[in-house]
Parts: C-alpha cells; sequence; structure tokens
C-alpha cells in the first residue's frame, strides 16, 4: 500500500489543474475579502465589512466546499482511472487503490481547508472591525461543519471510484447538502414520531450552523458530528465493497 | 515451478452473453505462445480475466500455482500489456514509468533507462506521451511490463499499430527476452504471419472455446498439405465426397473451391472419382497452409 501511496503521491504533486485549483480558492478568498474591505473603506454605512460576516460566506457555503472537494478528489479519480488497469494488472489491490486515492486526496484537501482557514483568520483579523470573539465562533462552527464537509468528500470519492458520472454526483450533492433537511420536513410532516428527522439532515444542521454563528450562539453539536459520520460510514462501505468486486476494464 | 499460468473451466459472461466458456489452458515456462482468435472470439477478455481486471463468472486461475490472493501476488511476476496502454499524457517516458517504478517497488531508478534502452526509446524519454506515435506507445507498453524483471508476458495485440520496421524490432525484442532472459511469453495478433515467426505453440479460441491447441512442429505438419480443387459443380463433388469417404474433412468455399483437408494420400483416387463421375475438374492441386489459411479453415472466414 505504502508504494501504491508513493505513486500516487508523485503524480498528485505533477498535477497541474489541482494547484491551479488551490490556487484561484486562496485567491477568491483574498479577493472576497479585498471587496469587503474596499466597500467597508468608501462606504461608511456598509455594514457587511465585519469579520463575522466574511467568516459566514465559508459557513455558509457547504455547496461551493463540496464542488472544490469533487475537484481535489477528480485529481486522482478522474481521467488517471484509465491506469487503474495497469495497476490491478501489476498485483495491486482494489482495496489499496481505493483507500490510497482516498487518503491522498483526502490529506491534500485537508491541507487546503486549514491553509485556507489560517488565510481567512488572517484577513479578517487584520482587515476588518474584529468582533469580539468570533475567530472563536468561527472556528467551532467551521469544526461543526467538519464532519458533514468530510462526508460529502467520502461520497465524492467512493462515487468516483464507482464511475458515477460528475453530473449525478453534483445531483446527489446538492439533494443531501441543500435541500435534504426540506423533503425530509415535508415528506414525514405527518409521520408521527419521524416528524423531527429533518434535524439530523445535513442541509438543516448546515443552515442551524449557520444561524447560530450568526446569532453567536453558536457551540459544538454532537448531533452534526453522527449525521457526518453515519454518511461516511455507509458511503465507504458501500464504495470500498463495491468497487472491491468492480471489474475494470 | 514450471506452471506460470493455469485455468481450470474458467467461464466469463456479461449479461447473456457468455464470452468465455469452461477454458481450460495450461502455460509452462520457457516458448511463445500464441493465442488466435477473431474479433470478439474471447481473446481480450481471457487476458483481462488472467490479468485480475475483469473476474471470472466462474472457474479458477492459478498463477505460479497459487490462487485467490497468491494469485494477486504472483502478478507482480508477470508484466500484461492488454489493448492499448494507458499512461499519462502530459507525464514523459521517464516520469511514467518513474510512476510504475514506485508503485511496483522497484528499487533501483536505473531499471527505467535499462527498459526504455530494451525497446529503443532511450532518445525519446523526455517527450510527453501525448506526443508519442502508436508504435512508440506500444513499445513503452513494453517497457512498463518489463519494469519488474517479469517472468512472464501476457500482450494483447503488441504489434497493433506499428509499422513494418516496428514490427519486425518488437519480434526480434520477443524473441530475444524468450531466448536470452527465458522470458515465457502468452501473445496474441490479428498478424498471423508475424505469430508464426513468433510463437512456438498455437491455441486457437472460437466463441470462448478453444477448438486446438497445436505445437509449431504439428502445425507445420497439419498444415502441411491439403487438396484444392475447382470444379464446375460443387454441390456433386461435395455429395460423392460424403458418399465415398465416410469421415472426409472438406470445405467449400464461398469461390466455389473445394478443399479436402484429409485423404491427402487418396488424391488420385479422389481426382477419379470425380471424373468417372461426370464433374469437370478444372484445377486439381495439393497446397499446403500457412497459419492464416489454417486458421481460416478452423475458425472460419466470417471476419
Amino acid at each position: 500500500m505504502m508504494n501504491y501511496m508513493k505513486s500516487e503521491r508523485y503524480r498528485l504533486m505533477r498535477k497541474k489543474s489541482l494547484h491551479i485549483t488551490t490556487v484561484i480558492c486562496l485567491v477568491l478568498i483574498t479577493a472576497a475579502a479585498a471587496v469587503l474591505y474596499f466597500s467597508g473603506q468608501y462606504e461608511s454605512s456598509f455594514p457587511y465589512a465585519t469579520s463575522s460576516f466574511f467568516y459566514s460566506n465559508v459557513i455558509g457555503n457547504t455547496a461551493l466546499i463540496l464542488i472544490v472537494a469533487l475537484l481535489f478528489n477528480l485529481a486522482l479519480t478522474g481521467k488517471d482511472m484509465s491506469l487503474i488497469k495497469q495497476s490491478v494488472s501489476f498485483g495491486i489491490s482494489r482495496n489499496t487503490i481505493f483507500w490510497s486515492k482516498l487518503i491522498l486526496t483526502l490529506s491534500y484537501f485537508l491541507v487546503v481547508c486549514v491553509i485556507g482557514l489560517l488565510l481567512m483568520i488572517g484577513l479578517g483579523e487584520n482587515l476588518f472591525t474584529s468582533e469580539e470573539h468570533s475567530v472563536r465562533y468561527f472556528l467551532i462552527a467551521s469544526f461543526n461543519m467538519l464532519p458533514i464537509v468530510l462526508s460529502g468528500f467520502f461520497m465524492i470519492h467512493a462515487m468516483k471510484m464507482l464511475k458515477v458520472s460528475e453530473v449525478y454526483i453534483v445531483i446527489m450533492l446538492l439533494f443531501i447538502f441543500v435541500i435534504s433537511g426540506d423533503v425530509l420536513r415535508t415528506l414525514l410532516k405527518p409521520v408521527s414520531g419521524l416528524d423531527e428527522l429533518y434535524h439530523y439532515a445535513p442541509s438543516t444542521q448546515l443552515t442551524e450552523n449557520l444561524m447560530k454563528f450568526m446569532g453567536q450562539t453558536i457551540h459544538f453539536e454532537i448531533s452534526y458530528w453522527i449525521t457526518g459520520i453515519v454518511i461516511s460510514v455507509i458511503c465507504l462501505l458501500i464504495g470500498a465493497r463495491r468497487f472491491a468486486k468492480q471489474n475494470i476494464d | 515451478m514450471n506452471t506460470m499460468i493455469q485455468t481450470y473451466q474458467l467461464t466469463k459472461t456479461f449479461k447473456e452473453d457468455e464470452v468465455i466458456k469452461p477454458l481450460d489452458f495450461t502455460l509452462r515456462k520457457g516458448g511463445i505462445c500464441a493465442l488466435i482468435g477473431k474479433n470478439g472470439a474471447g481473446k481480450s477478455t481471457f487476458f483481462k480475466v488472467l490479468a485480475g481486471q475483469l473476474f471470472p463468472t466462474s472457474g479458477h486461475i492459478h498463477l505460479f500455482g497459487k490462487s485467490g490472493e497468491g494469485a494477486v501476488q504472483a502478478r507482480k511476476r508477470m508484466g500484461f500489456m492488454i489493448e492499448t496502454p494507458e499512461f499519462f499524457p502530459d507525464f514523459t517516458a521517464t516520469q511514467n514509468l518513474e510512476y510504475f517504478r514506485i508503485q511496483r517497488g522497484v528499487v533501483e531508478k536505473k531499471r527505467i533507462y535499462e527498459v526504455l534502452q530494451i525497446v529503443g526509446l532511450a532518445n525519446q524519454k523526455r517527450k510527453r506521451f501525448k506526443d508519442y506515435s502508436m508504435g512508440m506507445k506500444q513499445r513503452l507498453g513494453i517497457a512498463l511490463c518489463l519494469l519488474g524483471s517479469p517472468d512472464c508476458l501476457v500482450l494483447d495485440e503488441p504489434i497493433n499499430g506499428l509499422d513494418a520496421e516496428g514490427i519486425r524490432e518488437v519480434r526480434t525484442l520477443l524473441l530475444k527476452l524468450n531466448q536470452e532472459k527465458q522470458i515465457t511469453i502468452l501473445v496474441s495478433s490479428h498478424i498471423l504471419t508475424e505469430l508464426q515467426l513468433l510463437a512456438k505453440r498455437f491455441v486457437f479460441i472460437k466463441n470462448g472455446v478453444i477448438v486446438d491447441d497445436v505445437s509449431k512442429e504439428s502445425l507445420d505438419d497439419k498444415s502441411r498439405k491439403q487438396i484444392q480443387l475447382k470444379v464446375d459443380d460443387p454441390a456433386k463433388t461435395a455429395r460423392l465426397l460424403e458418399q465415398t469417404y465416410e469421415d472426409i474433412d472438406y470445405k467449400v468455399l464461398p469461390d466455389d473451391t473445394v478443399t479436402i483437408q484429409n485423404y491427402i494420400e487418396a488424391s488420385g483416387e479422389i481426382n477419379r472419382l470425380l471424373i468417372d463421375n461426370g464433374v469437370l475438374v478444372m484445377e486439381f492441386r495439393i497446397e499446403s497452409l500457412n497459419l492464416e489459411e489454417y486458421f481460416l479453415g478452423l475458425v472460419g472466414d466470417d471476419r
């Protein structure tokens, strides 16, 4: 497994599109900060030149983060998948391929997330009116988001390894992480005992997380982790089991 | 361990289509074996099952005497090139081989240059894969197979897309690998004349079934002679032959030529039989077959 991971790292580090995506993400964060900063400078009544509002752009944009996650995952599960038939021929097991690609793309994604968070905090605290505890609230909100974002990443990985097209992946992501709460609320409203289930839907939790962050009532929520872990385990189990039995042609 | 590949009752079915029917095959250490069949006969599917890319529907595969997880590990001693080799288009030959060198745990980096030298790509090592010609891509595929110093190579259409010079080079290379490095080779190609120059054993596959398995000597012997007749009435000829010789092996080709594979020694008798029964024999020849003709006689000419 180590040899396979090393070879994939060799590939990953030479993937220009991945590095360009990373740079674009960081530039967009900086550009967003610059727009808010200059708007605040030129218009004294501009209410959004605050660190909380700046941070909320991340807390409230999980869909965008998941699209970035998809792009990062594609670095090793996109066109490169055509090479795995050779790896299999040379005695690399499907399990090794599945987990190695996941570990590497996830590691890169997490490193970029950390860099992004640090950049945001650096920009937020230096360019904007600093609000009390805003960094702490931002970090708690981000920590609450983490399992749900990771579950999205695992879902993307499992589907990509099973050759699901990007269009269907995006539709699934939108369904689960953007509208699942509303769908569950509508469908289960008449069912006594299940009518509160929508609180565990990722989209509901992400909205709650944003609202609590904006209302400065944010605290660590175990339920977000439960949801994230459940989705992650399901996606990874199904993905790994089906990939291990999949013909590679 | 003399047996490199062994399959028992191996089958592969795609939905309702049984591409490989119960197939027993053994490849022993040593020579070059050619797998011959028409398009869709099941050659590539068989190779893919051997390579672990496809799971068999039933049956067993033993590689170097090992099955299951052992067979997965045994593939490290083999080199597979099935259909078009896949590489990273933006990587150079060296980078592509470096990726696989790391992956296969080949310690010595210089092995990359050795295999590039063997396949004649040492001067093109800095060129990106996407800029390679088809022939160069094939050669890089062979280089990849050689990277792990395999004991056995499985090559599906390795001379596909090569020009005459390239074909000759690959043939020389494969013979050299077989003779000097004692690498056992299982190869398929649609250029049968090349296989005839290369292989010591010929396995014919039709609709997923092995229909013949002959050594070069036996093939030479089998394909040595056949009677070719040009007659005015092929139907009557067929009737007469069937009535006179119970187990006669004959074919009526689309151009009304009748070929007879056995009873070569009775050729005069056959000639007299036809003339005595009023069949006009315009041409009567005893011909020897090449591999292609033998193949067509065996699996039909409807390709």
